[in-house]
């Protein structure tokens, strides 16, 4: 076991690997805490990190806070005002009871934290803990398991649908002494076979302080088993997120996955999903509205391993002032997968002259029988709407919003819980200053 | 209520409009005719402010406002419209939506209440039975995917909602065939009234045996070289621009 880690020194003050808090998990967390320290944390010489520089983490002192308390009226605009949720709410990665609601009593839907579920659970130690993060390659998936304190378990039974929303809402609340407020969410998600679920998963800070979040969930969608999934990324200006998620998808599943940033002063989104079977259906979108000094990467990996899935990909980018995206979409399309559909497209408005996209699609195709494309289009707001709707009264700031909020719907109105939708919408306006 | 003084602008570098001078009176419809590369839809641009022409002289008074100094929306707010000779498309954005947003930017600096969506939809009713238009275009993004005729007639339907002081149409029957020519002229005759004023500009004289101009005015070369009744209009019909064209090289009238 390997429980003592061969370099003591942390790359992040304040970030050590604590064993005796690991209990039953102690061996994969060292190692991949080990993995972590192995690689270091990643510099803009390393081509996966080349536009999204994270180096500055390292002149950080971490602290993981306590459960301080978030008053209730805080939180409606991330809980999406009224609606109807299962939620469970971390702050500063520890359970928060006040903010959680029931989470019994839902037929087919066991939600508990991940140390109760751990407690006594063989098979999630041995069969689904930590078994799709690959710590190798994303160091930060290693930091996450080897330093976070609590976490989120839902496991959906054969043939359930879940009709509410299942909302998992991490916030991190400002450091009174100022040290960046350390947060690592885990979360792990089974969706039997012939389930069908939505999760939200909201990411969101408190106070003015800096933090760093680093999340990792994994997600298992067993065969026909059907799971929408919704970040919504509203965290503060002062604040680093780094995530990975991770799918396993098994023969007949479908997978919808809507990606939401608004906030943040860096995003880094890796989000992997495998197609091991056939007939999978998988959809990965994105919608980036960002400006200031912002930066949002979004990197994605499709595997299509088997025959007759299909998959569709749309991450659309509106940039002002001088934020910057990035969006890397690979594609690999295996030997075996023939009959595969994808399509992945990147579309970009720069509201500034001052504002930089980098969008690189990788696509890698070993099958000869396959229909793969890919386009990305990066331009200004088209001027002649705008014109034209100042022309019918409506002011410019409030047209150019209306044209972005279009570009967004493509996106946003996919989405098929009613309310959230609303909600994005009127942060998106908010995002954009108009009401 | 508009007066327009010795106007000339550039478009690159090009003078397109020489000097021209208009007024236009509460109630009076005026129709502009000219050849094509006359300064037309230069005109109508200039008026409803877009921004690729450089004003080189003159000044434009509407109602008392230097209208030159104005945004296009603060223009709209104060009454003016113009209904373009190419409507834009805007996809994702849906025509109820739109048109609600702009009636409540007009109503909002007029100092009227705002509209919410089930007062909006009983206000627009009769005007949108009037133009003929269908129900279900509400709910279809702004001219996306509509015919010529769809979207000159929902040109003409914004103006009928929006309820401006000085309609400019530009170029409102290109592209139409009789029938669709016909409702476009109902629909505008339908909204003259004393305190209303319009200015029709066109190519030709057609349209104006449907909505009938107090004044006609004849546009060339980045001026108005003749002015006159209807029956200006019909002599332009008759003989075509060559005549005029003769008549001021030959320094005649003009």
């Amino acid at each position: 076991m390997a429980t003592s880690l061969k370099s003591n020194s942390a790359p992040l003050a304040g970030l050590e690997f604590d064993p005796s808090a690991c209990g039953v998990l102690t061996a994969v967390r060292a190692e991949a805490y080990q993995a972590f320290l192995d690689r270091g944390v990643p510099t803009t010489k390393d081509e996966e990190y080349k536009y999204t520089p994270v180096t500055d983490l390292a002149d950080r002192y971490f602290v993981q806070g306590g459960p301080v308390p978030v008053p209730e009226s805080a939180i409606t605009e991330w809980i999406y005002g009224d609606l109807d949720q299962i939620r469970i709410v971390f702050v500063n990665g520890h359970f928060s009871e006040e903010l959680t609601t029931s989470l019994r009593g839902v037929e087919g839907l066991e939600i508990r934290t991940l140390s109760c579920a751990l407690g006594g659970r063989q098979e999630i130690i041995e069969d689904l803990f930590g078994k799709l993060v690959k710590p190798q390659q994303f160091p930060f998936a290693g930091l996450n398991t080897g330093t976070f304190k609590e976490g989120t378990y839902i496991r959906i039974s054969a043939n359930t649908k879940i009709e509410k929303p299942i909302h998992i809402l991490n916030i991190a609340t400002a450091d009174a002494n100022g040290a960046t407020q350390y947060v690592a969410p885990r979360t792990l998600v089974v969706v039997e076979g012939g389930a069908d679920a939505t999760l939200i998963e909201t990411f969101a800070t408190y106070g003015d302080g800096p933090s760093f979040t680093n999340a990792v969930t994994e997600i298992h969608i067993e065969p026909n088993g059907h799971l929408q999934l919704v970040k919504v990324q509203q965290e503060g200006l002062k604040s680093h997120h780094i995530a990975n998620t991770e799918v396993h998808q098994a023969p007949d599943s479908a997978f919808n996955h809507y990606s939401v940033t608004f906030g943040g002063k860096l995003t880094r989104n890796d989000l992997n999903v495998f197609l091991d079977g056939q007939n999978i259906h998988t959809r990965m979108d994105g919608i980036v509205v960002i400006d200031g000094e912002q930066l949002a990467d979004n990197h994605t990996r499709l595997d299509h391993a088997y025959a007759n899935c299909n998959s569709f990909e749309v991450y659309k980018h509106v940039l002002g002032g001088e934020s910057t995206g990035v969006f890397n979409g690979k594609i690999f399309v295996h030997q075996d997968a023939q009959k595969t559909d994808a399509k992945q497209t990147n579309n970009t408005i720069l509201l500034s002259g001052k504002a930089t996209m980098n969008s690189k699609p990788q696509l890698e195709i070993f099958a000869d029988d396959v229909k793969c494309t890919h386009g990305a289009t990066v331009g200004y707001l088209d001027r002649d709407p705008v014109f034209y709707m100042q022309a019918r009264g409506i002011p410019k700031a409030q047209a150019e919003a209306l044209m972005v909020y279009a570009f967004a719907a493509e996106v946003l109105e996919k989405i098929t819980v009613p309310g959230l939708v609303e909600s994005l919408e009127a942060m998106l306006f908010a995002k954009l200053n108009v009401q | 209520m508009l007066r327009i003084d010795q106007l000339k602008a550039d478009v690159e570098n090009k003078q397109i409009l020489k000097g021209l001078s208009l007024e236009v009176k509460p109630g009076e419809v005026h129709a502009i005719m000219g050849p094509n590369g006359s300064g037309k839809s230069t005109l109508a641009s200039i008026l409803a402010g877009r921004d690729a022409y450089e004003i080189t002289g003159g000044s434009v008074d509407f109602d008392g406002q230097d209208l030159l100094e104005m945004a296009p929306d603060e223009r709209a707010h104060a009454g003016l419209f113009l209904a373009f000779q190419y409507p834009v498309e805007i996809p994702g954005v849906s025509n109820a939506y739109f048109l609600r947003q702009a009636l409540n930017s007009v109503r909002k600096a007029r100092g009227e209440a705002e509209l919410d969506s089930l007062q909006f939809m009983n206000f627009i009713k009769e005007k949108i039975k009037m133009l003929e238009l269908d129900q279900t275009m509400l709910q279809r993004s702004v001219n996306e995917g509509f015919s010529g005729g769809e979207k000159k007639r929902n040109e003409i339907f914004q103006m009928a909602v929006l309820e401006p002081k000085l309609c400019i149409l530009d170029e409102t029957d290109s592209g139409l065939d009789i029938d669709a020519l016909k409702t476009v002229a109902d629909g505008v005759n339908a909204l003259r009234s004393p305190e209303r004023s319009f200015v029709v500009i066109t190519h030709y004289q057609r349209l104006l045996n449907y909505i009938v101009p107090d004044f006609v005015h004849i546009l060339m070369e980045g001026r108005i070289v003749r002015s006159g009744g209807r029956e200006l209009a019909l002599e332009l019909e008759e003989k075509g621009y060559g005549w005029i064209e003769e008549e001021l090289a030959t320094g005649g009238r003009a």
